[in-house]
């Protein structure tokens, strides 16, 4: 295996954790820079945000108000081709933890508008973040806040706002605090005839309530401003932006520098990104990664590594399988992480996933008797953009290297079954169990 | 049993799913803490009745027996159990996500107070259906199947199940279900895992299956192996250009066999796992000399429906399945309510109707149970158009072997519980423990921690 320096192992490191991969040798360009300098990159991205043309699906564009399961792969497609990795990548796990799904919403430019919520607030303040959740349109769909009237007003948004976007479940507030809150959001308004969304001073309950021990004539914003100025708050998110990144356990007094860089810097998450991009337990076991990827996050780093796009509309319905559609997280509570991803249902689903990328990859006859076993797991590590291979797989694919065409020397064997060696290994690379880790 | 403290305070950011997955990974080495579990079990008096020792003891050495076999001399080994233990109980444990609304579902119509708090959500007693034994409550209209198996004796309806002090929060309910304890803990292994662990074979994943595509978290065990399909005949790997599978299953195997930590540890334990599932599916395979085998009725072509389907094949196929998993969404009726719970019913209503048939026609009626649960029930009082979260959800069983009746007390809609929800009258891990000793043949207290002696007789 090529030698690489621990420099852009980082790198690479760096670039699944905080984006979606490495596109080919972009890993060993970046290492010049150094790790902080890339850090500081994405905390603050400039110029384009996608790079390349938009794909063609089946020759045509991706059409995502208009064609079934486009709309992921739109979301799916900015994510292969974005040129702001953390930005992208934050988007995507604000949508896991504002997670509104298009499967109740039922209207895909309300979803649409909320993807470019969450990109514009990816690497901004969380207050303006949730502020701008309260009001967008799919939310107050999905959590039931549009038609939240006075004197019976629709708990749902107030719930999850406590329990899972600024809170965390059972920290500091209790079912009093629910219904409070759910009273002070009420007023929005939406006319179920001309889809109009507004808010309605009549149907607002203008009386006290008390929120987290404060008491006012609060309206919806306070709300939102209340939760966040309560002490649960800042360890809460703190502790779940950490665990986006990182399996291993976060030191408690690691989380209080955190939290108060967060208060510092009036609830900016990106002092906070910094702190965790640059913490070393993410750069640990470099050769042995131990972090599961999530499905978009592993098949779009599959086509990034091999420079490719999603010419497939097969990949909206695939994601499915693998079980993280975005635009349709299964409830509110987000998408599963880490090692919940993997089952023997899921491991199948990505399997297919890279089988669909190896088909028509090399023709029969492309490559002759004359390639070594060693050549042949060098072509193939090659091919696939030079990813991390354990040294465990490494011995295993040396092994079938020399298995794969033994005793294949007629001509027809050897037109078939030599280019089925790299077909096979070069599968392995893309979705073995090396390749679910990061 | 709500002994356990809430947490509270700055360190409650950890309680979130994906921390508490982590923690418990880590403080669940397997396999010396099961040991040290079920010594503690018996220690605090938890052994007591000497049948289930013997059956439990019995399992326990099937599983060394079965330790150092391949799949196939396991599968083996499960249909010749499945010839000598011809009526083996199968334990199915159907989730209703969001909160099934039981208030709608088995009508109050006697209680004076239904019609004023559910306002133009209340089921109207007319457009109801009977129960042949009792007049004070009726079936949701959407249920004439269900009601038909009520009338047949083959339903336990037990309201207002939950537990002391009940939590609105999806994420906690649904978890203190799923575990079997109330309150916060690091072990989230799931009540049926635990009990897989008790009476399961070390090399059958599919001695407790959920249909779906990741494993339902009821069946998460400590030691024993579980798996998930969602689809038995479609459960193969391919790729494109490699002629037979012996082309790449080898160099894959080999992948997920070296030592690991962690993710790398998942998975390679899931290609592990799933190579072995393909293996033991392989009789099922489907093509055009092998179809797949018909069911002897027709089954809604909803979700609900094909995953029962495919249950009622895995478990006619014989895999020494004991426990199943299957879930069910959409019951989280915040609005709109009138229209999506009459078809959420209806769909549960006539799969689990012709589920029913299909054992029958199998021949397995008399060994599965189906258990329907939710996380909880929903408030009395309507929002606009729709409820939001309660307490005391309604919970079933459906099969042959259920006592058919209304078997908890119902506590009436004239006095609520301080949050204005129905009053908890039965603790679900009651039903549980009931369930694992009279249905199962399992002591309740190796699954349940600390779980005292109160039963109630669900069995027939």
């Amino acid at each position: 295996m090529a030698r690489v320096t621990k420099e852009r192992r980082e790198i690479e490191r760096l670039l699944w954790r905080a984006g979606f991969g490495p596109r080919p040798n972009e890993a060993a360009n970046l290492a010049r820079k150094g790790r902080r300098a890339v850090v500081e990159e994405l905390l603050r991205p400039r110029g384009r945000q996608v790079g390349g043309a938009p794909p063609r699906v089946d020759g045509q564009p991706i059409d995502p108000i208009n064609r079934w399961s486009h709309d992921t792969l739109w979301w799916f497609d900015r994510a292969v081709r974005t040129r702001q990795p953390l930005a992208e990548r934050m988007t995507l796990n604000w949508h896991d933890h504002w997670a509104t799904s298009n499967r109740k919403v039922g209207d895909t430019k309300l979803m649409m508008a909320h993807y470019w919520v969450l990109r514009r607030h990816a690497l901004g303040r969380f207050r303006d973040l949730a502020h701008a959740m309260l009001r967008d349109h799919a939310m107050q769909v999905w959590l039931d806040l549009a038609g939240s009237e006075k004197g019976a007003p629709n708990e749902n948004f107030a719930r999850e706002l406590m329990e899972l976007f600024t809170l965390g479940v059972n920290n500091g507030y209790t079912e009093r605090d629910i219904r409070e809150a759910a009273r002070a959001l009420t007023g929005f308004t939406r006319d179920w005839r001309t889809d109009a969304f507004g808010y309605d001073p009549s149907v607002h309950d203008d009386g006290v309530k008390t929120i987290l021990g404060k008491k006012g004539k609060w309206r919806p914003h306070d709300v939102v401003d209340i939760a966040i100025d309560d002490p649960h708050h800042a360890p809460f998110i703190c502790g779940k932006l950490w665990a986006y990144f990182t399996p291993r356990p976060l030191p408690p007094r690691f989380l209080r520098e955190m939290a108060a860089t967060y208060r510092a810097a009036k609830t900016d998450v990106r002092p906070v990104l910094r702190m965790i991009l640059n913490h070393p337990s993410l750069y640990a076991d470099l050769d042995t990664p131990d972090f599961v990827k999530s499905p978009v996050v592993f098949a779009a780093g599959m086509l990034r590594g091999l420079n490719r796009g999603v010419t497939r509309p097969g990949w909206g319905w695939m994601l499915h399988q693998m079980g993280q559609a975005p635009f349709y997280p299964p409830n509110v509570s987000g998408w599963p992480s880490d090692e919940e991803w993997l089952s023997a249902a899921s491991v199948r689903a990505r399997f297919s996933a890279a089988s669909a990328v190896v088909q028509d990859w090399l023709e029969d006859g492309s490559i002759t008797a004359n390639q070594s076993p060693t050549a042949a797991v060098r072509a193939a590590v090659k091919a696939c953009g030079n990813p991390v291979i354990t040294p465990s797989t490494e011995r295993v694919l040396a092994r079938y290297a020399v298995r794969a065409v033994d005793g294949r020397t007629d001509p027809w064997e050897v037109k078939h079954f030599f280019p089925e060696r790299q077909r096979v290994m070069r599968h392995l690379i893309l979705a073995g169990p090396d390749s679910q880790v990061c | 049993m709500t002994d356990a403290p809430r947490p509270r305070g700055c360190q409650d950011h950890l309680l979130t799913r994906r921390s508490l997955t982590r923690r418990a990974a880590q403080a669940v080495p397997i396999p010396a803490d099961a040991m040290n579990g079920l010594e503690a079990f018996a220690r605090d008096g938890g052994l007591t009745r000497k049948d289930v020792l013997e059956r439990g003891a019995g399992m326990v050495l099937m599983c060394s027996a079965a330790a150092a076999l391949t799949p196939r001399a396991v599968m083996e080994a499960a249909a010749a159990q499945q010839a000598q233990a011809p009526d083996a109980p199968i334990l199915v444990s159907l989730y209703l996500d969001g909160g099934n609304d039981g208030l709608n579902t088995l009508v109050p119509v006697a209680d004076p107070v239904y019609r004023t708090l559910r306002g133009s959500l209340a089921i109207a007693p007319e457009t109801a259906l009977a129960l042949r034994d009792n007049g004070d409550f009726r079936w949701h209209p959407s249920l004439a199947r269900l009601a038909d198996l009520y009338n047949q004796g083959k339903v336990a309806v037990l309201p207002a199940v939950d537990y002391a002090d009940p939590d609105q929060s999806h994420f906690n309910s649904v978890g203190y279900w799923r575990t079997g304890t109330v309150g916060h803990t690091l072990d989230l292994t799931g009540w049926l895992g635990r009990t897989m662990d008790l009476m399961g074979t070390p090399d059958n994943p599919l001695q407790a299956v959920s249909i779906s595509g990741d494993l339902d978290p009821v069946l998460r065990s400590r030691t024993a192996p579980v798996g998930s399909v969602y689809d038995p005949g479609a459960f193969s790997f391919w790729i494109p250009g490699v002629w037979g599978d012996d082309g790449f299953t080898s160099l894959y195997r080999d992948a997920a066999r070296g030592r690991a930590r962690g993710g790398l540890k998942a998975a390679r334990d899931a290609y592990r796992n799933a190579f072995r599932m393909v293996d033991m599916l392989e009789p099922l395979k489907v093509d055009k000399d092998h179809p797949l085998p018909p069911t002897p009725v027709a089954y809604p072509d909803t979700d609900l429906g094909k995953d029962l389907r495919n249950l009622a094949r895995i478990l006619g196929a014989g895999f020494g399945t004991r426990i199943a998993a299957v879930s069910t969404g959409g019951y989280d009726t915040h609005d709109n309510q009138l229209t999506e719970h009459a078809e959420l019913l209806t769909d549960l209503s006539d799969s689990l109707w012709a589920f029913q048939a299909d054992l029958e026609a199998r021949g397995l009626a008399q060994r599965v149970m189906v258990m329907v649960w939710s996380e909880f029930g929903r408030r009395p009082k309507a929002n606009n158009t729709g409820t939001d979260h309660g307490a005391g959800g309604l919970l079933m069983l459906v099969g042959n072997r259920a006592r058919g009746g209304i078997l908890s007390e119902f506590p009436g809609l004239s006095s609520l519980d301080p949050d204005n929800n129905l009053k908890v009258t039965t603790e679900f891990r009651t039903v549980y423990a009931s369930v694992l000793e009279q249905f199962m043949g399992v002591e309740a207290g190796r699954v349940l921690a600390g779980m005292n002696s109160t039963r109630i007789p669900l069995v027939a």
